[in-house]
């Protein structure tokens, strides 16, 4: 048996030592372009100087232009404070201490034409910890007739790109190209998640329906970093990266393995995960709130080619996202981890005899794919803001991404998001918002009829 | 002290929720316990019943039994939809399909441009008109406590009940036929059931288009008290009744029953016992905070009952379905 | 044990070669092709199995052996190429069809189902059971006259393997020879007319071998077709009438066995691409015949060196 004790530093530390210098290298090449923090200057108001309050801010949907001159309330028990939003449409409301507020609009006091909030986000309970300042209760007002009912990790980010801005003589390629751009954006933060799934599965065939959580948890760290901690968009997302890395270690440590090591079969681990994503999304609830959760940043568009408009976020995000790519292909493809991972995902008798730890490329398997779905979360949430359920509703997508690339296959997981962003987006030019996510279902169960093996699975036994 | 809570989780033992999701569970269990079939989309088995139940009572006036006979269509059609492409590929092809297909199904029905057709994210109401009409218990008030049930309460209890038990029992009377036989050898291995001369698609067809209808069959149960919201048929009721069938014992008729009886009276005790410790504030956590809970109870659940004791409450160890 | 040499009902039709026609065949087959990636596992002109004989098909590993039995009892589908069985074209039918249709087959890996028991096994053998309907599987009068028959059926074929005493336990807790034998009386539930054995002897100790290789015979008496693929040689001498053998996808010849076992093209088969082969005990004929043939070459080769 081979033992080569010159090549210590493999595994999880190298890859998230690996992680770590690109977003190093990045924080570098865009520290000027940052997702504005949340700390930034408040209109003065009464208690600023309490030590927690609540930020309100309200802008509309059409182009996040700010609202002011609206009518805010808060309040808890016997405490009621209102406010007036200032010219940038905030307001800074000073709190006696933690606990859960009531804020509640006064819609009266809407300036005409300005919209409404949808139903069911106005009041609303917002969740401020003792000492946390500027806790977001940011408020979007949608124009009459944009009618989209709030889907789960809904679109209220994504509308920046043409939605409602072309008029109604809108030409099909003014409809169409900047879906394709946000669609291919969206289908490169779900190639992230769904890389992971991809190769958890291969390597230990595992269907992992508690993949979304890792996803969701990615967002909610990156949320607690940016919006609660107020600290720069970039360490959130470094920071929503390696904990989501740390998360995937933790599991399969305390949970995964020692299953593996119990010999449980596959459709019970397949439940198992189940039991575990159904009880982690209700502790994120319990924990974060029912209510949407928006990472501060900057929404107006910074780029704007033709139809299509981007805002600083979804550029970064996407550079992010090919960057992170380019650097799993290229783990997987020269590295020995990578091939070692690539082996087991073959053949995992095979792997074994031939001397290699399967273990240990399960376990930095866990961890990248854990870091990666964090890292997904964080960038999704700046893409869309985020529930506590972001991660469950995108879990579809993702195994619809994975099944449509081909099963156990990283690369085909990346083409089948790719194909699953595109045409989620694409779909709204046809069918009502909400139902975007049911168009990538339905191509799901079509290419099933089709071709079950996904676009680059093998034709083997399938069936 | 109000532990009138106590009463009501005894009261979970004969509650029309209860029931339905009794009646759910043992579609699942034919499908997935004895049958193998991953079906994960229940829920949605279970939403097109019931809305094929609502609109034709509602929107179209059809009596009591053509609107029963209607969300048997409804599931068997679904059940064919799902299960022509994916019964002859891999079980976890049907399992993704069938979570994806449940919510398109979710999805489809809280669309605002079909509200007038299936009610948006409100749902439907008053779908138990025809029920009621041919309620034979005269009008009063039954019970002692806090259980008060008025005499539609009861009737749905009563039939819901027989209902349930009458299904039950076809349901052992077919697993204990050569069709039961030939499906239990089909859960272990289809290709030695292939190579004695049975059509395996077709009694996985079959299987599967049976435990949809009595998804379906089940939310008519559900919703004639109450009324058909869309969002109580999400990702999360299909794992309810995985939580179910696999504490009662998925590979038995019983067990499913057994299961849906223990669920919701530890589930409501629960909820009653959290109640109590909130407003005595033993419990540091808001009212809020309070309804996950109970989901995050029932997912450690599924996963501790899978680990350590898969054959379930009711089920021989010997025949568990993960052996 | 049966005489190989003794004299049998003539099979054939002309001299023994690849695809030569029987004068009984149960099984036709013309130009099946099965191929993966490019390579032709299975490449197959004209063969014929016949009828109311045990024939055996060998080959060395990869010969297509296992891919040609599959393709034959329905479990892939060819490329290319019809067959037919007992008459009527049978190519590309779905395996429950084939089955059917008469002709049964057991598995490599022995398929005893372990969560039922023994007689529950037996019972799924059998065919036309009105009680596996679902609409009359309700109605246990309609088919409790047909499961008494086939349980009859069972305890006698439970009996003749020795398994009597074991019908009411789970299949799981035979032992691995006891669930060959359980699979075997388990495929001649239905009365099929042929029977395909996918190595039958894998794994089977020498002892149980006898017992099965007793089976296969009887089989032959009550009249039934027999194809069974085997690796195992000694296996073949014994109980073959014919032999049909494999290599790279194609037929490379047919015969009775002890004239196979000779031919040229069968040992250059083996010995071509699996030197570790057992081909059963060379006769000393065919050990000298070996010896000088190896013999010869060297010597060429030395001459060729020395120039």
């Amino acid at each position: 048996m081979r033992h080569d004790t010159t090549r210590r530093r493999t595994g999880p530390a190298a890859l998230l030592t690996v992680f770590a210098t690109a977003a190093l290298a990045l924080i570098l090449a865009f520290a000027g372009g940052t997702p504005a923090n949340a700390a930034s200057s408040p209109t003065p108001s009464p208690n600023a100087s309490a030590a927690q309050s609540i930020q309100v801010w309200i802008r509309k949907a059409s182009d996040r232009s700010n609202v002011a001159g609206v009518k805010v309330t808060v309040s808890s028990g016997s405490f009621s404070q209102t406010v007036t939003t200032g010219k940038d449409g905030k307001s800074l409301v000073g709190l006696p201490g933690g606990g859960t507020y009531k804020v509640q609009l006064d819609e009266s006091t809407v300036p005409k034409g300005a919209g409404s909030i949808p139903s069911g986000l106005n009041p609303r309970q917002v969740v401020v910890s003792a000492g946390n300042q500027a806790v977001p209760a940011y408020f979007i007002l949608v124009s009459a007739g944009a009618g989209t009912t709030p889907t789960p990790g809904a679109t209220s980010g994504s509308s920046t790109a043409g939605d409602s801005d072309a008029g109604p003589s809108a030409s099909p390629f003014e409809l169409v190209v900047p879906r394709i751009v946000t669609g291919l954006i969206f289908g490169l933060l779900l190639a992230l998640a769904s890389i992971g799934v991809s190769l958890i599965y291969g390597t230990t065939g595992l269907n992992n329906f508690a993949h979304g959580e890792l996803v969701t948890f990615g967002a909610l760290m990156g949320y607690v970093f940016s919006a609660v901690l107020g600290l720069p968009g970039i360490v959130a997302i470094i920071a929503a990266t390696v904990l989501g890395g740390a998360f995937g270690f933790v599991q399969d440590l305390g949970l995964w393995k020692p299953l593996r090591k119990r010999g449980v079969a596959l459709v019970p681990l397949m439940i198992v995960s189940i039991g575990l994503s159904l009880a982690l999304r209700y502790i994120f609830q319990f924990i974060f709130g029912p209510d949407q959760l928006v990472l501060p940043a900057d929404n107006r568009a910074a780029l704007i080619l033709g139809p299509v408009r981007l805002r600083s976020t979804d550029i970064i995000s996407a550079i992010i996202c090919i960057v992170l790519l380019l650097l799993v292909a290229f783990v997987l493809l020269r590295t020995r981890i990578g091939k070692a991972t690539r082996a087991v995902s073959d053949n995992r008798s095979l792997a074994a005899a031939s001397g290699i730890d399967v273990e240990k490329v399960i376990r930095t398997v866990w961890v990248g794919a854990g870091a990666l779905a964090g890292l997904a979360g964080v960038l999704i949430g700046y893409y869309q803001s985020l529930r506590w359920d972001t991660g469950a509703s995108i879990l579809l997508l993702i195994f619809a991404a994975v099944t449509l690339g081909g099963f156990g296959t990283a690369f085909g997981a990346l083409v089948g998001s790719l194909v699953i962003g595109v045409i989620t987006d694409v779909s709204t030019v046809f069918i009502p918002n909400n139902l975007k996510y049911v168009a990538a279902l339905v191509v799901l169960i079509l290419i099933l009829l089709v071709r079950p093996q996904g676009i680059l699975g093998k034709a083997s036994r399938i069936g | 002290m109000d532990l009138s809570f106590l009463l009501l989780a005894l009261g979970q033992l004969i509650s029309p929720q209860t029931i339905a999701y009794a009646l759910a569970a043992l579609g699942l269990a034919v499908q997935f316990g004895f049958t193998g079939l991953l079906n994960f989309g229940q829920a949605g088995f279970m939403a097109i019943g019931g809305y094929a139940f609502a609109i034709t009572t509602l929107r179209l006036g059809f009596p009591f039994w053509l609107a029963v006979l209607s969300t048997i269509v409804a599931t068997t059609v679904m059940a064919l939809i799902l299960g022509i492409p994916t019964l002859r590929l891999r079980a976890d092809y049907l399992a993704i399909v069938t979570i994806a297909a449940a919510e398109i199904v979710r999805y489809v029905v809280k669309t605002p441009d079909l509200i007038p057709l299936t009610g948006g994210s409100d749902g439907l109401n008053g779908s138990s008109i025809t029920f009621d009409a041919i309620n034979p218990i005269p009008p009063g008030s039954y019970g002692f406590g806090p259980l008060r049930y008025d005499e539609n309460d009861l009737w749905i209890i009563i039939v819901g009940w027989i209902f349930v038990l009458l299904v039950a029992l076809l349901v052992r009377q077919l697993m204990r036929s050569p069709w039961g036989r030939v499906i239990k050898g089909i859960r272990e291995d289809e290709d030695a059931v292939r190579s004695l001369g049975k059509n395996v698609f077709s009694y996985k067809m079959q299987s599967l288009i049976l435990g949809g209808a009595l998804g379906g069959l089940a939310t008519i149960i559900n919703i004639i008290p109450t009324s058909l919201q869309p969002d109580n048929y999400g990702t999360q009721t299909t794992f309810f009744l995985l939580t179910i069938i696999l504490l009662g014992g998925a590979t038995t008729v019983f067990g499913p029953l057994v299961g849906a009886i223990v669920f919701w009276v530890v589930l409501s005790l629960a909820d009653g016992v959290l109640t109590l410790l909130i407003n005595s504030h033993l419990l540091p956590i808001s009212s809020v905070q309070q309804g996950p809970i109970r989901f995050i109870i029932v997912g450690v659940a599924l996963m501790l009952i899978v680990i350590f004791r898969p054959s379930g409450l009711v089920g021989k160890k010997r025949e568990a379905f993960f052996a | 044990m049966p005489d190989t040499t003794a004299e049998r009902a003539p099979l054939i039709d002309g001299a023994p070669a690849p695809g030569v026609k029987k004068l009984d065949p149960m099984v036709v087959a013309d130009g099946v092709q099965r191929t993966f990636g490019g390579v032709h596992a299975v490449d197959v002109d004209h063969v014929e199995i016949p009828r109311g004989a045990i024939t055996a098909l060998i080959g060395p590993n990869g010969a297509g052996k296992t891919t040609f039995f599959n393709l034959l009892t329905g479990f892939d589908k060819p490329n290319k190429g019809s067959w037919s069985f007992d008459g009527k074209p049978i190519g590309g039918v779905a395996a429950y069809k084939v089955a059917r249709r008469g002709m049964i087959r057991t598995f490599q890996l022995t398929k005893a189902l372990s969560m039922l028991s023994v007689m529950e096994n037996m019972r799924l053998g059998a065919q036309a059971q009105p009680g596996e309907n679902i609409a009359r599987a309700l109605i246990p009068a309609l088919w409790k006259p047909r499961e008494k028959e086939v349980t009859d059926r069972a305890l006698d074929l439970l009996a003749r393997f020795k398994l009597d005493d074991k019908a009411d336990d789970f299949a799981a807790s035979l032992s691995g020879g006891q669930r060959k034998l359980l699979e075997m009386a388990r495929a001649l539930m239905s009365q099929p007319k042929m029977i395909m054995l996918d190595e039958p002897m894998a794994g089977v100790n020498p002892a149980l071998t006898q017992s099965l290789l007793h089976h296969i015979l009887d089989l032959k008496q009550t009249g039934m077709t027999v194809l069974f693929v085997e690796h195992d040689m000694h296996v073949v001498r014994e109980i073959a009438d014919w032999v049909i053998v494999m290599a790279e996808g194609r037929i490379v010849a047919e015969g009775y066995p002890d004239a196979v076992m000779s031919d040229q093209a069968v040992i250059d088969a083996y010995l071509g691409s699996h030197h570790d082969t057992d081909l059963g005990d060379l006769s000393e004929e065919q050990q000298a015949e070996l010896l000088d043939e190896t013999q010869v070459a060297v010597e060429r080769e030395e001459d060729g060196t020395h120039g």
